[in-house]
């Protein structure tokens, strides 16, 4: 099947077909059932970028997850980027290798795919990627660990049938704020000058274990809050903000309403009280007569000059 | 303090009702309680039960050793991996900003430091693994009539190149918005002090002409004037354009009150100044003093009998 684009590529001048495929590494990318469209991108973006990829139908979650090994040992792969949609909305990562080795789970966050218009650079599709590792990786045991998980799983191996022999392209995994953030950059100038091909993600580690996909925890991240309880936390706080505000509005309605003490009444107030003498009750049986009020004459002001000039 | 047994059993009983009533603990019964307090374990008060914090798993011994049995030791040209810290950055250096992270913590809420980071870890991994690459003869750039696949569709390319153009389109027109907008303020600026400057000459010009009417200046250079001034200007001439200086009304608060000082009310009488006589000529005073004999025949108009005879003279 592949004899023909074989020859093709004999006879394309820089391609150096003198070597033998001896990195038999095999990744298989897959998912659960309920993911949306964004996984979906992210899944099929991954499977261009790493040519040693095999795709697999959707898993039922109702399965273990110890099936999953039987999958891969099925389809001959030996490394498996498992992606697990939750509630449709929270997406975890299982990275593994297969028969024996260790697993990880991660929250995946802050999607970005292929397709979005800001991401402007492009690759030789299959072509074999540098990768950069933060110094940060040789600190932590973990770390380390899952250092050595990525460069099996992502490197593509030398003179792999779909693969081209360029390097124009390099994955960065960097660690900040206890996440690993994921970047792809295309090499434009050999000096340095670098463009974003996407995808994009950051990885929250939860635990790693010593078997796929099951086994005894090694290590389990302590930073690690899950998402469910990350909403919970965000609405205990909303309403704790309105019971607070409620409570404010109360008192302040209390004090408003609150009667008045009275002050206690002075038992000496009434020593110097004399009281008035009682005036006989004037009863007029007829009514008064009306007033007679007097009105001045007074000429307007006109006819009292004439007067005056008279 | 000596706390009877039934006071303790009152305590804990509260204490009883404030958990779960799942919990089934083994010390909860009084009785045993009682002995562990007699024993000394338990202090008087309110005794709560409260979890052991959550121990999280870091089997660091563990993680060694699998990662010495999963390790696989592949020649570097298989793995193409390299860890590096990012490059110098040229752009706060120029600044002379503080470089924060590049000894501490990378902010990860500051988007564009934290992608600037990125960037930078990715071209010091280039700039390390471009002679090793050479070195191992693997090409990064391909030749011009190699075509193959990309990742991303001739056609998606197109859609990201016209979004761009029109991008720039968009700031482009809002860039000359804005300098129309500026110019048309700084137009009409312009124009209202040419049309003020006029206004001044009109109104310069036409007292000119009314003083030579009335007859106080017998010159008419202020036709003039104006080529005269065009002149000197177009000569450049720094001269002092008023030559006579400062006017007499200056001259005289320069004498009286000196220079400098504040910027306003230093050259205004104050009660000392006024009370201060020590100025006062009482033959110029009392105009004994003569008009500078007889100088003051400069600019005075004539009487209306001479300007008669004047007039019927000529």
């Amino acid at each position: 099947m592949d004899q023909q684009p074989s020859a093709d590529r004999e006879k394309l001048p820089g391609r150096s077909i003198s070597g033998k495929w001896t990195n038999k590494e095999r990744v298989l990318i897959f998912s659960s059932r309920g993911i949306n469209f964004r996984t979906r991108h992210l899944m099929q973006d991954l499977r261009t970028m790493m040519p040693h990829a095999k795709a697999d139908t959707k898993m039922d979650r109702k399965d273990k997850l110890f099936v999953i090994n039987e999958v891969c040992e099925i389809k001959n792969c030996n490394k498996c980027l498992y992606f697990e949609a939750k509630k449709k909305q929270d997406l975890y990562m299982w990275i593994s290798n297969s028969p024996h080795g260790p697993s990880a789970k991660f929250l995946v966050q802050n999607i970005h795919t292929l397709a979005e218009l800001k991401l402007t650079g492009n690759c030789l599709k299959g072509s074999r990627p540098l990768l950069s590792f933060d110094p940060k990786f040789d600190k932590e045991p973990h770390y380390a660990l899952l250092k050595e998980l990525f460069i099996q799983t992502f490197s593509t191996p030398r003179y792999h049938p779909k693969s081209q022999p360029f390097v124009d392209h390099v994955f960065t995994f960097t660690i900040a704020d206890n996440r690993i953030w994921f970047r792809n950059y295309q090499i434009i100038e050999e000096d340095g000058s670098l463009v974003e091909i996407g995808p994009r993600f950051v990885l929250n580690l939860m635990k790693i274990f010593q078997g796929s996909f099951g086994g005894p925890t090694l290590y389990e991240n302590p930073d690690f809050r899950s998402p469910n309880m990350h909403r919970r936390e965000m609405r205990l706080a909303a309403a704790a903000k309105v019971r607070e505000k409620q409570m404010v509005k109360e008192m302040q309605k209390g004090k408003k309403t609150s009667a008045k003490e009275d002050l206690e009444s002075d038992v000496t107030a009434d020593v110097f009280l004399t009281p008035a003498e009682e005036k006989p009750a004037d009863i007029q049986t007829e009514a008064p007569e009306p007033k007679v009020v007097k009105k001045k004459q007074k000429a307007f002001k006109r006819q009292r000059m004439q007067m005056a000039r008279r | 303090m000596v706390i009877g047994s039934k006071t303790m059993a009152f305590v804990e009983e509260e204490a009883l009702l404030g958990q779960d009533s799942e919990e089934e603990n083994s010390e909860l019964s009084d009785d045993e309680l009682q002995e562990a307090f007699a024993a000394g374990l338990l202090k008087p008060g309110m005794n709560v039960l409260v979890d052991k914090p959550k121990k999280l798993v870091n089997n660091v011994e563990g993680l060694k050793q699998c990662l010495a049995d999963f390790r696989k030791d592949l020649p570097w040209v298989e793995r193409l991996d390299l860890t590096n810290l990012p490059a110098a950055n040229i752009i706060s250096q120029a600044e002379e900003k503080a470089s924060a992270p590049a000894a501490g913590e990378l902010d990860a809420d500051d988007d564009f430091q934290r992608e600037m980071f990125f960037y930078r870890q990715a071209q010091a991994t280039i700039l390390e693994a471009m002679p090793l690459l050479n070195r191992h003869s693997i090409a990064t750039k391909r030749p011009e009539d190699y075509f193959a696949e990309m990742a991303k569709s001739d056609q998606h390319m197109q859609k990201i190149r016209k979004k761009l153009i029109s991008k720039q389109m968009i700031m482009e027109r809002s860039e000359k918005a804005k300098k129309l907008r500026e110019q048309r303020k700084f137009g009409k600026k312009v124009q209202i002090e040419v049309i003020q400057k006029r206004q001044q000459e009109k109104k310069a010009m036409m007292s000119a002409v009314k003083k030579y009417q009335k007859g106080m200046t017998d010159k008419l250079e202020f036709l003039e004037g104006d080529q005269k001034m065009n002149k000197e200007s177009s000569q450049g001439s720094k001269k002092a354009v008023n030559k006579k200086g400062p006017s007499a009304k200056r001259k005289y608060k320069d004498q009286k009150f000196g220079f400098g000082g504040k910027k306003s009310g230093k050259k205004w009488n104050t009660k000392e100044s006024y009370n201060d006589v020590s100025g006062f000529r009482a033959k110029i005073a009392h105009g004994k003093g003569g008009k500078k004999g007889k100088g003051g025949k400069q600019n005075k108009r004539p009487g209306k009998s001479v300007r008669k005879k004047m007039k019927n003279r000529s």
